[in-house]
């Protein structure tokens, strides 16, 4: 493999790690700018939607897209069960919310354990096997699970934008987002706009879960180090802004994956982490950020 | 899935919630009250991020007490005493293993503790010594001279990772140059050094390493970087079970035709189905089956081996690791040094296992070892397997001699460990 | 005014006479879990004592660390703890204010997750630095306290019973002071900081300056809680001061209820004993625990100190209903 092989196959990794990033970090967002909640729970729902394909799809031998559809199903419904009974009596109430979510997380994880018990991560066969030579070039190569992750996530982000600006509900939800007490004032009514966001949220961290399930590790606190990673996008992007985290996932998986490749992984972490404390410290309102929220 | 209906699971369904809140007011009921037990303390993680490196031993301990009470009892002295293993959370936590410590030694009267290892028995090791009880880890380099109760009988890691180096060394003078790649713990380095000096006692060459942090969710830039780098032999070290998994299966998506060598290869039926059998063909590693022929007798040391890993599989599906056996073959090798001392009595036991020559370890007969490096003799090093995957199935090569090994290059080992920084005991 | 102040002070007694009487009658390893109770009573005391100027940190675990690493290395040199453990605490101060000064450029949520990067930073410098903070191992063989008067009197402060006591009165210590400075002058600009941040500013206070000492002070005493944990348990590690650990201070600060001093105090007290209760069910305990974090939030909004008040609502409303007047829940 020569020099710009290397390059291209890391831009490639990027790629992929930009895409899985960036639904992640946007469903966080969505509940951020909408209720003002951070939802600690985030990637416990990642969890779920991984663990119910690993067990429709593996375990019962459901169709591998049947096993994604309910997985993201299941993970909708446990969203809006918390919605409803969680976060809006806590709307606005950053603390409250902070605590709820991090019990749900905890609720979530021991009932994988409980479910399916704890040992080594739970193992699925790629339902895509074969792998895809990025411009005929040997040595750079993509498997097609990775590929599929990348096109299911860019259709979430295209069917997300186009519903947030081509349709009412859409506008009445960036309304929301940017002004809650304005778009109150409006008659826009929050209850549904929440629920909403909820149902759209859980669905990406589902999904996320779900196409994920056959590339990484399978275990009740898969979801930690992918919240870490979606609150530094969530900080240098802005709080509440989606396209400030849709950048920012871009930047920071590009910068990640290429110190990794070329300087080591332990690094990688510190200097993310340098990163957003930079970001903090000379533009605190991140880089797509206007307003500060709270 | 199987339903199964567990204990614990029983309790969790009905009055567990009861019986925990009586465990912190009142002494718990005794569960054979009519016959004599003994019980064994079980300190390690079973919840939080270390719990894949507990939970499942638990299982394992429990499974090994079921064996022996279905047959009567653990015998001492001609009379025969029922097994009662009772759990602490340390939650990989020096705070929480402190007072678990105290817990299990002063309110249970437990005649041994089994741990984990690294932080929890850094915590609570001071205490153990003052009290005289006797202590398992998991992890030797935890041992150290001030620490007179504490052995690490069953796992000599990194040490017998020395072997399979060895093995290639050997087998495949093809091979000149290698890569590493595994996480940046404790785990991860000390067996870095000892690959370190595995290589270079082999007259391989290093030519790529890459640590990487726990937060790593894709594999695919650290595999990149190394494939690159056109190495003879990937290693990946000691990385966890599943990041092996991971690791692996990366390799074979980017095209990586070379020969690999690993301190694990589990669930290696998975990653076959992931991979294929060509490319695992030849696959160097340390972990046998424990249904393999060699692990029935014939010189090794684990009764009921093969009944035990049913068992284990069938009542947990897919939650076997290589601590579902290690925490149950400590309690083996205790079971010996209790019949030869007579008594469960920590410090008599204690010294009977110390005694032992050899000692019974699971793969075979072994010496108590590591004055030299760890200032005490505390770790049982002997043979290790080194198994190599053969058309499909986990096969053992040899027994690998590490303490001859270790006797011979101490020097290399010891250089390594130091350059790294890695403490050389506890 | 008066009657109540009474009451307060014939509370404490009662309960301080139940804390002294209580190593007789316990078990080591109840004992072991006191302590560590007492030691976190400090820890989110002095969180809250942050906490009410306004800005959540996500960096007292860390800022806990530094004191307890400060104190370990010291006595390593060798130090007596004795005086060790106070300059762990001011280690942890000084950190806290070389912290403060980016820190404070941030508020709200940016404050929160700033504060967590840089306590994250100082933490994989613990990992990754193996001289002198011994790497993901930590460290070991620190020194336990003793009190040495040669021929007259010899306490090893390493066993459970005189370090309870020790625990104990350092404990009332740092909790009296922070009581006196938050029902000081100062501590009054510190309540004011919080609720009107723009008047107070507005009427000259240098906002952020009063920000920083309130950080720096509570720096200082979660250094003390580090160090106590240190010479102790004699072995730390930097998975001790994680971001677990600091969930778990803001969990206990909020369930117990911020807007009462005794409201973290309350917090801990119950969290922990109730977690210590679950113990009988094994890896599905952490489950149990998030349900009640979720009931509290949810039923007790200001958190267990306002239950005592909840309870008369709920039982006035009950009454009246009984009574067949509908009287409108708050």
């Amino acid at each position: 493999m020569t020099d710009l092989e290397l390059i291209l196959q890391t831009i490639m990794n990027s790629l992929i790690a930009s895409s899985f990033t960036a639904i992640f970090a946007v469903g966080l967002v969505l509940i951020f700018g909408i209720m003002q909640i951070v939802n600690f729970a985030h990637g416990a729902l990642y969890m779920v939607g991984a663990y119910a394909t690993w067990y429709l799809y593996a375990e019962v031998g459901l169709p591998f897209f049947a096993s994604i559809v309910i997985a993201t199903f299941l993970t909708v419904v446990i969203g809006l069960l918390m919605e409803r009974a969680l976060f809006r009596p806590m709307r606005g109430n950053l603390f409250g919310g902070l605590i709820v979510s991090v019990g749900m997380m905890f609720v979530l994880e021991v009932l994988v354990v409980y479910l399916f018990g704890q040992g080594l991560m739970k193992n699925m066969t790629p339902y895509f096997k074969e792998s895809w030579h990025a411009f005929g070039i040997e040595s750079v190569t993509i498997s097609h699970s990775r590929l599929f992750v990348f096109a299911i996530a860019a259709f979430i982000l295209v069917a997300f934008w186009l519903f947030m600006s081509r349709t009412r509900i859409g506008w009445a939800m960036r309304a929301c987002a940017q002004n809650p007490e304005a778009a109150a004032l409006q008659g826009i009514g929050i209850g549904k706009i929440s629920m909403l966001a909820m149902v759209i949220s859980a669905a990406m961290a589902g999904m996320g879960g779900a196409v994920m399930s056959p590339l990484v590790r399978i275990t009740p606190q898969m979801g930690h180090p992918v919240l870490v990673t979606a609150f530094i996008v969530m900080i240098v992007g802005g709080m509440g802004s989606i396209e400030g985290a849709l950048i920012a996932a871009v930047v920071y998986s590009f910068f990640h994956t290429f110190v990794t490749t070329y300087i080591g992984g332990e690094i990688a972490t510190i200097l993310g982490l340098a990163l957003m404390l930079l970001v903090l410290i000379v533009k605190p309102t991140g880089i797509m950020g206007a307003r500060e929220s709270v | 899935m199987k339903a199964n209906i567990t204990r614990r699971k029983f309790m969790a369904a009905t009055g567990g919630v009861a019986a925990g809140l009586t465990a912190f007011g009142a002494t718990p009921s005794k569960l054979f009250a009519d016959e004599k037990t003994v019980k064994i303390g079980f300190l390690a993680a079973l919840t939080g991020d270390a719990a894949g490196w507990g939970l499942p031993g638990l299982y394992g301990v429990e499974i090994w007490a079921e064996q022996i009470n279905a047959a009567g009892g653990l015998d001492m002295g001609g009379e025969k005493y029922k097994v009662e293993i009772i759990s602490y959370d340390d939650e990989f936590d020096a705070v929480k293993a402190t007072v678990g410590a105290k817990k299990l030694l002063f309110e249970d009267e437990v005649s041994i503790v089994l741990m984990l290892g690294i932080t929890p028995v850094q915590a609570v090791k001071d205490f153990m010594t003052r009290n005289k009880m006797l202590t398992t880890t998991l992890v030797p380099t935890d041992i150290s001279e001030d620490a007179p109760y504490l052995f690490a009988p069953v796992e000599v890691h990194p040490f017998y990772n020395v072997t399979a180096v060895d093995y290639i060394a050997r087998n495949m003078p093809h091979i000149k140059t290698a890569a590493i790649a595994t996480q940046n713990d404790e785990l991860g380095l000390s067996s870095l050094a000892t690959y370190r000096a595995a290589f270079e006692v082999a007259g391989i060459e290093i030519i790529e390493e890459n640590l990487f942090g726990f937060e790593v969710t894709d594999f695919a830039p650290v595999v990149s970087k190394l494939i690159a780098a056109n190495p003879d032999v990937i290693t990946w070290d000691t990385a966890y079970p599943d990041y092996v998994n991971l690791l692996t299966e990366q390799a074979y998506l980017q095209g990586y035709k070379g020969q690999f060598v690993n301190c694990t290869l589990d669930q290696y039926e998975h990653i076959m189905s992931k991979t294929s059998k060509e490319f695992l063909e030849g696959f160097l590693w340390q972990f046998p089956d424990l249904d393999d022929p060699i692990m029935q007798g014939g010189g090794t040391h684990f009764d009921n081996a093969a009944a035990f890993y049913q068992t284990y599989n069938e009542r947990y599906p897919g939650a076997w690791t290589a601590v579902s056996w290690e925490y149950a073959a400590a309690l083996e090798m205790w079971r010996s040094a209790v019949s030869q001392a007579g008594t469960f009595d920590p410090p008599a036991v204690a010294e009977a296992l110390r005694s032992l020559s050899p000692v019974p370890h699971a793969f075979g007969d072994a010496e108590w070892w590591g004055e030299d490096f760890f200032g005490v003799n505390s770790a049982a090093l002997g043979k290790w397997p080194v198994v190599q995957m053969q058309n499909g199935k986990a096969v053992i090569v040899e027994m690998g001699d590490v303490r001859a090994w270790c006797d011979q290059h101490l020097d290399v080992l010891k250089k390594h460990f130091i350059e790294l920084g890695v403490p050389l005991a506890g | 005014m008066f009657s109540r102040t009474h009451r307060n002070i014939a509370g404490l007694a009662v309960v301080l006479a139940v804390v002294c009487v209580l190593p007789f009658i316990l078990r080591p390893y109840q004992l072991d879990f006191l302590i560590f109770m007492f030691i976190n009573i400090i820890l989110v005391v002095s969180y809250r004592f942050i906490a009410i100027t306004g800005e959540f940190s996500l960096a007292h675990a860390v800022i806990m660390g530094v004191g307890a690493y400060a104190s370990a290395l010291l006595a390593a040199l060798p130090i007596s703890p004795w005086i060790s453990m106070p300059l762990g605490g001011v280690a942890a101060a000084a950190i806290a204010y070389i912290l403060s000064f980016p820190l404070f450029r941030m508020k709200g949520f940016y404050f929160l997750i700033g504060s967590f990067a840089a306590a994250e930073a100082i933490r994989l410098c613990w990992v990754q630095f193996i001289d002198p903070f011994g790497g993901f191992r930590g460290l070991r063989r620190i020194p336990v306290l003793e009190i040495d008067l040669g021929e007259l009197l010899y306490i090893d402060l390493g066993a459970p019973v005189p370090y309870y006591f020790f625990a104990l009165i350092v404990g009332l210590i740092c909790l009296f002071v922070m009581y006196r400075i938050e029902h000081s002058r100062y501590g009054f600009v510190f309540h004011a900081v919080h609720h009107k941040d723009t008047l107070a500013q507005s009427v000259g206070v240098d906002v952020r300056r009063f920000r920083t000492i309130a950080f720096v002070t509570g720096g200082f005493f979660a250094g003390i809680a580090g160090a106590m944990v240190a010479h102790y348990v004699t072995a730390i590690n930097p998975g001790l001061f994680g971001l677990k650990q600091m969930l778990f201070v803001l969990v206990w600060v909020l369930v117990g209820g911020m807007g009462h001093f005794a409201g973290p105090i309350i917090g801990v007290t119950v969290l922990s004993i109730i977690d210590e209760s679950l113990r009988g069910l094994d890896e599905l305990r952490p489950g149990f625990y998030g349900l009640v974090l979720i009931a509290t939030v949810l039923f007790l909004p200001e958190g267990l100190v306002s239950l005592p008040r909840k309870v008369l609502q709920w039982s006035t409303w009950l009454w009246n209903r009984g009574g067949g007047t509908l009287v409108k829940r708050e």
